[in-house]
């Protein structure tokens, strides 16, 4: 319960609620668009230093080969299971359920960043390796939701193959994130010094910023969002639920430590609405944008925020 | 007074993750040139849309081109099966140019 609450009011989330009362009351709050592209830029690349560093220090261990391949299996066995919900409790047909399904299978970075700035404050934080794993498990969602929506279907890539591929493997995030964690990994602790002031110092402070502007964005989709059911939100909340259970259970499983474990439910929990959603657009051109992004952004990554982080501790700390 | 001829402007408005599309289809009826321009916001049959800055998929940008009647054609032709699937709003109308050799 301690874990709930501390979350609830610690200035992180509390920016983030803030944000979505502003847009919620149609406040002209806003932050200039480059900004907010430079705040994001900033904490992937921090998160992706810091793990690398502490991967240099640790070493590489049989845990994190194992949370490699639980991150890889979740990433690409979750779109099959929501797609049977969408297609089934949600009635999308098998396109749309195929784009929606690989949003879920798929990880959102600001949430597993939030995550390890929450856990660390509860001096759990999640080991250095599973910023590696977060970059894994964004692309094999991507082929699993694809296939889903092509199944029995002649294959038109509309001549996107390319463009396509580019995008699942070169897109920023991935780039920024693993480019990041090796340069950690290659410079270590003592060539991480020197310029730690600037990745750790601010860090939290750039958090709550970047939340602000995510709680803005995330509630106006959610008020403009127009092809929203009431069975879609409520699957929005559901497979966070069930995604995040079954990816803390098996991290506790296969022995990593609370904060990883904790992490690796979040991560399972979590819907991309960076990454898939430009690919998908790519791929599947007849599936609704507007679908897939309000129940990523408006539903499940809020629902992860304020609720979904403090849970997953919660069911760490009471299985680990 | 400078001779102007007729010739034919294409525009269309595009999700830019699917920019590609116009663009490799103008290619094949041998139409080279083209301009992509970024546009805002707007209002369509679904409603109101506007630039998503975090995600980029719902992003649109204008494909402009100009060019004869007979590129023009071929171009409306190959782009027809995909006007609904592809969410392309398209659009040709009659211009005047100066230079009409270049188009």
């Amino acid at each position: 319960m301690d874990i709930v609450i501390s979350t609830l009011t610690s200035p992180v989330i509390l920016f983030f609620i803030l944000g979505m009362l502003a847009a919620f009351a149609r406040s002209d709050l806003a932050i200039p668009e480059a900004i907010a592209k430079g705040l994001s830029l900033y904490l992937m690349a921090a998160i992706g230093l810091k793990g690398g560093v502490a991967v240099s220090e640790s070493g590489f261990t049989p845990e994190l080969a194992l949370a490699a391949v639980a991150g890889l299996a979740l990433s690409f066995l979750i779109p099959y299971f929501a797609y049977a919900l969408l297609t089934g409790f949600g009635k999308l047909d098998r396109v749309n359920a195929g784009a929606v399904s690989a949003h879920y299978g798929s990880v959102s970075v600001v949430t597993f960043v939030t995550a390890s700035e929450i856990f660390t404050g509860q001096s759990m934080g999640p080991a250095g390796y599973m910023v590696a794993v977060l970059a894994l498990m964004e692309t094999p969602a991507i082929i699993s939701g694809l296939m889903l929506a092509r199944r029995g279907q002649k294959r038109d890539d509309n001549g996107n193959g390319g463009g396509l591929m580019h995008e699942v493997l070169l897109n920023a995030s991935v780039v920024l994130l693993m480019g990041s964690f090796f340069i950690g990994l290659i410079a270590g602790p003592s060539g991480f010094e020197p310029i730690a002031p600037l990745f750790l110092v601010p860090f939290t402070g750039v958090l709550c910023f970047f939340l602000l502007d995510m709680g803005l964005v995330a509630a106006r989709r959610l008020v403009e969002a127009r092809a929203m059911t009431v069975r879609l939100t409520t699957l929005g909340i559901v497979f966070p639920l069930i995604n995040g259970t079954i990816g803390t259970v098996l991290g506790t499983m296969i022995g990593l430590d609370v904060g990883s474990a904790a992490a690796l439910g979040v991560l399972a929990a979590s819907a991309s609405y960076i990454a898939v959603p430009a690919a998908m657009r790519m791929a599947l051109p007849e599936a609704d944008p507007g679908l897939y992004l309000s129940m990523s952004l408006g539903v499940t990554f809020p629902f992860n925020i304020i609720f979904g982080i403090p849970l997953f501790a919660a069911l760490a700390q009471a299985i680990g | 007074m400078v001779e102007t001829v007729t010739r034919k402007r294409i525009e269309i408005l595009v999700d830019k993750p699917l920019a590609g599309v116009p663009i490799r289809a103008a290619a094949d009826v041998g139409i080279a040139g083209y301009s992509l321009v970024p546009v805002q916001s707007g209002s369509g049959r679904h409603g109101n849309w506007r630039n998503d800055r975090i995600s980029g998929a719902e992003n649109k940008v204008l494909f402009l081109t100009i060019a004869s009647e007979e590129k023009a054609d071929a171009l409306v032709d190959a782009l027809a099966p995909k006007l609904d699937s592809h969410s392309l709003l398209l659009t040709v109308s009659d211009v005047q140019v100066v230079r009409g050799e270049r188009f």
